[in-house]
């Protein structure tokens, strides 16, 4: 050690050597792993917090209280009258939906439950980063308040890793609204469901019954404060990397008690988890695609044996500000509303709902904010944006470039300080070698992706698509991010003239925020904000050039206008498509476009994308996402441009040709678009030709 | 990126050879720089923030926060207290400055580009800079962190504010000659350069004015860290400026050198910081401050290159032109290379330290050091508040046998000799030099000691004493966090007035917390830092818990100047070291007078008539009549008493 008089106080004198565990307000959990034995950690006594107010009991009288709750109870007495069934029938209807969804937490399997989850995350990951600090918070209010925990959700492991960060915090395991998905898997299921899983059916719509077992079975843990309850506010696993706007279902029941004043306040806590490498890659492509993914079953998490073997990177879990619902609703809510009736009605005031509304909304928009922007992530980026390949110089370039905007944007950038650019992007290359490699000529390119044996599609189309769709999710991850600002700069990017209006470039980013609404995560109503903050920031870091409120268009179309835009054109353009292939559905006999179901409409616009693409008309595979154009849709159907109706109570949707047209138009003004070979236009008879090839 | 080049062995190249190498390691550099993919990044990287904390001191792996249980700890596994805990830290944190760790004040997670102000753009400036090859920024955050140093207020307007006025874009150059060529544009197309070195400074001096119109660029010096040569029969190395202190000790160690500079800041402070600001290291009794140890330097100003003709050891030239450079702090031009002193790395190291009943003993024992011209490496004096701090930081120990000899000894310390734990002071040392050297020092700072009531305390105490040093700077951001605001400040005095001016302005500290409703009281401590022939150097801490106040950082600011008057007012100076940057801007008239403020100001005016390098520091750019200072002191005479 060189003689310096920080000697004293040194221990490794090399300013590179960046410690690995700590990372900013990050420490992993996995390291301590891995010097000590799982089995003693797995055993370690736990000194847990306590809700104040709980009075412990078990999960067996947890189903006691919801079978003898005024809820059910007047739920079970509704359906006898509807059904004109014998109420015994209907009690036993009552308990096996509550067998099926009641979670049984016990200690026991909570630490075998720890001891294979060590064993399985030391495996699959190099590190796990949790915020210290946010655990703190948490601790510090689990005593006093029950807790609502709303982590994204991106890949199976979210639901694990919770409880096991919970287990590792010494905190009380929290219990977690699953998916059906995972009960049918015999032993998984059992572990989860006593390590605290409860399970609710995907849609249960108007069963009355179901609906109040559920409510009562998720309040009255709220209201004694069992365990922390955790749930996610986007409904389902996004296959995207992407999230998903969120559903409001779950979170009214949670939120309920609050309502009614059952209890005096809810914690709410964002939970944001990002993965460097997510293990659904493939699967989630494929899905996208239309190949149907295996069934979760036992024998394929055996299966997932390989997978074990592989390296998944890192995971950051950042645990945000807690929500008090108590100081979030105020002034917005009256409470006294509720007082007229039972408080086992369910209702919520108009207020009520649309708080819930914002709330969702928010909680969305904080867990984007706080996920962590992997290397890997911006040369995705850059990468969907090079299709024929780019250089390691070249993309090293460029990924130091997206990193600057990404952060001055305020996301966190996840970017080792101590190596060089090339070492770190040759290990993420590496990484995701799956996906990419890179040539004897030090070129950037995608490796073919073996589809699944189940995949029925060997098409090439389909195998190349699956490629760009797993790329595509990994700079998803960023979208959030750039969004706002590139909708202004698709805006400018493509304005024909000098300059243009503020007013008039607002008018062009609420149109695009209409269209890109679904795929995208906008507060109701916070448009002019959003806008207004996106400007302000694209004008500070010199992408767009005012004066006198006017945008100068030749000084503000440059590198930051034209990547935003090239970022997002495969969304503009696989709508502008979508558009097309809805328009070519002409009115047939009866003077009104064919209905058809979504899923129709959307597998068959598919269909379109695929055409253009082999005929080198358009070139973003990844527009051959289903749940693009079923986004797509929904927007369409938002602005007016696609309408409803119920048949048989399944929705069927056709376009309304004169509104649709018009956004079409609109739309074409955004993003360069082919000139359409008359074949393809030339409606669904044409389209059966795609079929067959397909 | 010095380390992958051929390094340059032959010692004693003559001076001419020097040069044309020179240039063309300065091709090199550049060349190797325009690439995206630079082979092995330097110690500190362009970006920054992604080492360092944006919105601290230090690295970024490296912090203090209150962990499960409810101890204070040490993240990473750079220090070594890292991973630890200091069971007693939160004791003294409660009951010495009222903190509550139930009152947390975290810092604002970033400030995002909305909120940073736009660039101000010379084009004629931008498209000539864009033609060379010199790499550089307008990105939000690269300009952000090089507009501020490490003083109170600016680390404050990180965590809850933001800044008005910050550079416009950040360059890098990568060798003397395009220092010289960005002078050059900058000066053609008037063009304001404020240099930036380790972004140390504790004196405001790297805050942009606030008024400046024109376009500000943050010269930022980190790439260009090579040492360029050794010269062993001479003793002298050269290097580039913006090489950091532990970088350069590092790289001479490797051939048995060191310079014996080391400044507290040294993790991060560079070679040309220390000579814009006038350094001072801990171990200045043996190898001597910057100013002893500088023996050539240049420097590009607006006019040219300012150097001397020739490396030698002293000369009467008239007034000394680095004496112009020395102190100027980024007002004249940039400093770009620099020749210091070497010296053999000792062979023996030892720490020590010396307990005294109270600290006036302490300081008579010092002075006796002084005297006697026996000082060891580096000898300071802690007081007594100082002294607990150091046990509150004890870091937590497994060994029971080593909590069984503490034990010992604190019985030994506070029962036998009768001294009150709550008025003893700790002297630490270090001790350099051969093994006979330090052990015939050792002999006779001991036996001085003992005639000032002082007992050897052991070398483990010594050099716990030592590491608060680097630790206190960490600390701060902890304190942050529970509404604890806290800075430094340092004075030079002579022997004779030490003891009082330590205890003035201590005082006058705590009644002007009292007097502006500081309801905790505060955390003030000094220590006795450097010995001189005629004086000392003393430094201050001051902290205090601002829950319940609204504007802390003024009323901090408000609180350090009448401190820094209690100072002037008993004989001690404007600064030892820290400069004059901004922050003390008020008290250098009288420092030195209406002639010498004019003599700079000339100075000045010659060298850089525009002001290109424009930070405003020092009193530059004031007009001698300025109305910002005091200029109607009362003009006092001296009345002969008649006592
Ligand atoms: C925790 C801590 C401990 C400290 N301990 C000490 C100590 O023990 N002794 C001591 O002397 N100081 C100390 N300081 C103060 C500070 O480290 C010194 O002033 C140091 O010399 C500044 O160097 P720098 O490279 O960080 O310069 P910066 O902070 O970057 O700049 C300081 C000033 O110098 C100018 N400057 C920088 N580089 C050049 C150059 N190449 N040419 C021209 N002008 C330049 C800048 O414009 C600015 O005005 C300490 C500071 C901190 C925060």
């Amino acid at each position: 050690m060189a003689e310096q008089s920080r000697n004293s106080w040194i221990s490794k004198d090399d300013p590179k050597l960046v410690s690995a565990r700590q990372k900013d307000m990050f420490e992993d959990i996995l390291e301590d792993r891995r010097h000590s034995s799982d089995l003693r950690y797995s055993l370690k006594t736990r000194d847990v917090t306590m809700f104040k107010l709980n009075k412990p009991r078990a999960p067996m009288q947890i189903k006691e209280h919801v079978m003898k709750s005024d809820r059910v109870n007047f739920a079970i007495d509704q359906t006898c009258m509807d059904t004109k069934l014998p109420r015994e029938e209907v009690v036993a209807e009552a308990l096996s939906i509550l067998d099926e969804m009641a979670h049984n937490l016990r200690t026991g399997a909570v630490r075998g439950f720890a001891f294979f989850l060590i064993k399985v995350m030391k495996s699959l990951y190099r590190r796990i980063y949790v915020n210290v600090d946010g655990i703190q918070k948490i601790r510090g209010l689990i005593k006093e308040y029950p807790i609502l925990l709303m982590p994204s959700h991106r890949s199976y492991m979210d639901f694990l890793l919770m409880s096991y960060v919970f287990y590792n915090y010494d905190l009380p395991l929290p219990v977690i609204a699953a998916a059906m998905d995972f009960m049918g898997m015999k032993f998984f299921g059992w572990l989860l469901r006593n390590s605290g899983a409860f399970y609710i059916r995907r849609s249960f719509g108007d069963d009355h019954l179901y609906w109040a077992i559920f409510t009562e079975y998720v309040q009255c843990q709220i209201c004694n404060g069992d365990n922390p309850i955790e749930f996610y506010v986007e409904g389902t696993r996004s296959r995207t990397a992407k999230s998903y706007t969120p559903k409001f279902g779950m979170l009214s029941a949670a939120l309920e008690p609050y309502f009614k004043s059952h209890i005096p306040d809810i914690m709410v806590v964002p939970v944001s988890i990002s993965y460097d490498r997510i293990l659904e890659e493939s699967l989630y492509a494929y899905e996208l695609l239309g190949v149907p993914k295996p069934k979760e079953s036992t024998s394929g998490l055996l299966k997932a044996r390989k997978i074990l073997e592989e390296d998944f990177g890192n995971i950051h879990i950042f645990f945000g500000q807690p929500i008090s619902i108590r100081k979030y609703s105020e002034g917005f809510v009256d409470r006294s509303l509720h007082n007229l009736a039972p408080r086992y009605i369910a209702s919520l005031t108009n207020q009520e709902q649309d708080l819930i509304k914002k709330l969702g909304h928010h909680m969305v928009l904080t867990q984007q904010k706080h996920m962590v922007v992997s290397p890997w992530s911006l040369m995705a980026s850059v990468l969907m944006q090079s299709q024929g390949g780019v250089s390691l110089r070249q993309l090293a370039k460029e990924v130091e470039w997206v990193k600057r905007q990404a952060s001055n944007l305020g996301a966190y950038c996840d970017w080792p300080a101590s190596e060089s650019a090339e070492s770190v992007l040759r290990a993420n290359l590496k990484l995701h070698q799956n996906i990419v490699r890179v040539s004897q000529e030090d070129v950037v390119e995608l490796v073919r992706v073996a589809p699944p044996v189940h995949a029925k599609a060997t098409d090439a189309l389909m195998i190349t698509a699956g490629q760009h769709l797993m790329l595509s999710l990994y700079r998803n991850h960023i979208l959030h991010v750039f969004v706002r600002p590139a909708m202004i700069a698709i805006s400018v990017n493509t304005c024909n003239e000098e300059r243009l209006s503020i007013d008039d470039l607002f008018t062009k980013y609420t149109f695009l925020e209409k269209l890109l609404c679904k795929d995208f995560v906008f507060i109701p109503e916070n448009t002019k904000a959003d806008f207004d903050l996106a400007l302000l920031t694209l004008t500070h870091t010199c992408g767009v050039v005012m004066e006198d409120n006017q945008v100068i268009i030749a000084k503000s179309t440059n590198k930051h206008t034209t990547f935003y835009s090239h970022l997002f054109e495969p969304f503009l353009l696989g709508y502008w498509i979508l558009c097309q292939y809805l328009l070519s559905n002409h009115p047939n006999v009866a003077g009104k476009p064919l209905a058809k179901t979504q899923k129709n409409l959307v597998k068959e616009a598919q269909m379109l994308t695929a055409r253009l693409l082999q005929e080198g008309v358009v070139k973003h595979y990844e527009m051959l996402s289903l749940d693009m154009m079923s986004n797509g849709l929904h927007a369409l159907f938002a602005m007016g441009g696609v309408s409803k109706e119920r048949r048989d109570g399944v929705v069927y949707m056709y376009p309304n040709t004169r509104q649709l047209s018009t956004i079409t138009d609109q739309l074409a003004k955004f993003v360069d678009v082919p000139p359409l070979p008359s074949v393809s236009i030339n409606l669904h008879s044409k389209m059966i030709t795609v079929n067959a090839k397909l | 990126m010095a380390t992958n080049k051929p390094s340059r062995q032959n010692s004693d190249i003559v001076n001419k050879m020097d040069q044309q190498l020179e240039t063309k390691n300065c091709a090199a550099a550049s060349k190797n720089n325009s690439g995206a993919l630079d082979p092995e990044p330097p110690t500190i990287p362009k970006r920054r923030q992604e080492l360092l904390k944006w919105n601290g001191w230090g690295y970024k792996d490296s912090k203090f926060f209150v962990n499960k249980d409810g101890h204070v700890e040490f993240t990473g596994e750079r220090y070594r207290i890292s991973g630890s805990t200091m069971p007693a830290m939160r004791e003294w944190m409660i009951k010495t400055i009222g903190v509550s760790l139930d009152h947390k004040a975290p810092a604002q997670p970033d400030i995002c580009a909305a909120n940073i102000p736009l660039p101000i753009k010379n084009d004629g400036f931008l498209s000539e800079l864009r033609k060379t090859s010199i790499s550089h920024s307008d990105d939000c955050q690269d300009r952000l962190f090089r507009a501020h140093g490490h003083t109170l207020h600016e680390i404050f307007l990180l965590r809850e504010g933001k800044f008005e006025r910050i550079p416009d874009i950040v360059v890098w150059p990568v060798c003397h000659d395009e220092v010289v060529k960005i002078v050059q544009l900058a000066c053609k197309h008037n063009v304001v350069i404020i240099p930036f070195g380790g972004g140390t400074s504790v004196s405001n001096a790297l805050e942009c004015p606030m008024e400046e119109k024109r376009m500000i660029v943050s010269l930022d010096t980190s790439q260009m860290n090579r040492i360029l040569w050794v010269d062993e029969k001479n003793m002298t190395m050269r290097a580039e400026c913006g090489i950091i202190g532990q970088d350069l000790e590092r790289k001479l160690a490797e051939r048995g050198l060191c310079t014996g500079h080391e400044p507290d800041s040294m993790e991060f402070s560079s070679l040309g910081g220390w000579v814009a600001t006038r350094a001072s290291g801990m171990k200045k009794n043996i190898y001597g401050n910057i100013e002893d140890l500088l023996v050539h330097v240049k420097m590009v100003t607006p006019r040219g290159v300012m150097e001397k003709n020739c490396q030698v050891p002293r000369m009467s030239s008239g007034l000394d032109i680095h004496h112009f450079i020395l102190g100027s702090e980024g007002t004249l031009g940039v400093v770009s290379e620099v020749t210091l002193k070497v010296r053999p790395l000792p062979q023996c190291k030892k720490y020590g330290s010396i307990v005294f009943p109270d600290f006036e003993c302490g300081v008579n024992c010092m002075r006796e050091v002084a005297k006697q011209r026996c000082a060891p490496a580096s000898i300071r004096l802690m007081d007594n508040e100082q002294f607990q701090f150091g046990h509150a930081l004890k870091v937590e120990s497994n060994s029971i046998l080593a909590n069984f000899m503490d034990g010992l000894k604190k019985l030994y310390i506070t029962k036998l000799k009768g001294f009150d734990p709550m008025k003893m002071a700790v002297a630490t040392l270090l001790f350099e030099g051969t093994k006979e050297e330090v052990a015939a020092l050792e002999k006779r700072v001991y036996e001085i000691a003992a005639k000032f009531r002082g007992i050897p305390g052991g070398a483990d105490n010594g050099e716990r004493g030592y590491m608060l040093t680097f630790v206190i700077a960490y600390i701060r951001d902890i304190g942050f966090d529970y509404y604890v605001v806290a800075e430094s400040f340092e004075t030079s005095v002579p022997w004779d007035r030490c003891l009082d001016l330590c205890q003035n302005v201590k005082e006058r500290l705590h009644r002007e917390c009292k007097d502006n409703n500081i309801q905790f009281p505060p955390y003030v401590t000094c220590r006795v830092t450097q010995t001189y022939d005629a004086g000392a150097c003393i430094y201050f801490y001051f902290a205090f818990n601002y829950r319940g106040i609204s504007n802390p950082v003024s009323l901090y600011e408000h609180i350090e100047s009448c401190a820094r008057e209690e100072i002037l007012a008993n004989g001690g100076s404007i600064s030892h070291h820290h400069g004059v940057g901004k922050i003390r801007k008020r008290w250098l008239r009288k420092t030195v007078g209406d002639i010498g403020l004019g003599a700079m100001q000339s100075v000045k005016q010659y060298i850089d008539p525009n002001n290109i390098f424009g930070n405003n520091n020092l009193m530059m750019g004031h007009n001698l009549s300025d109305g910002a200072t005091p200029a109607q002191e009362p003009s006092n005479v001296m009345l002969p008493s008649k006592l």
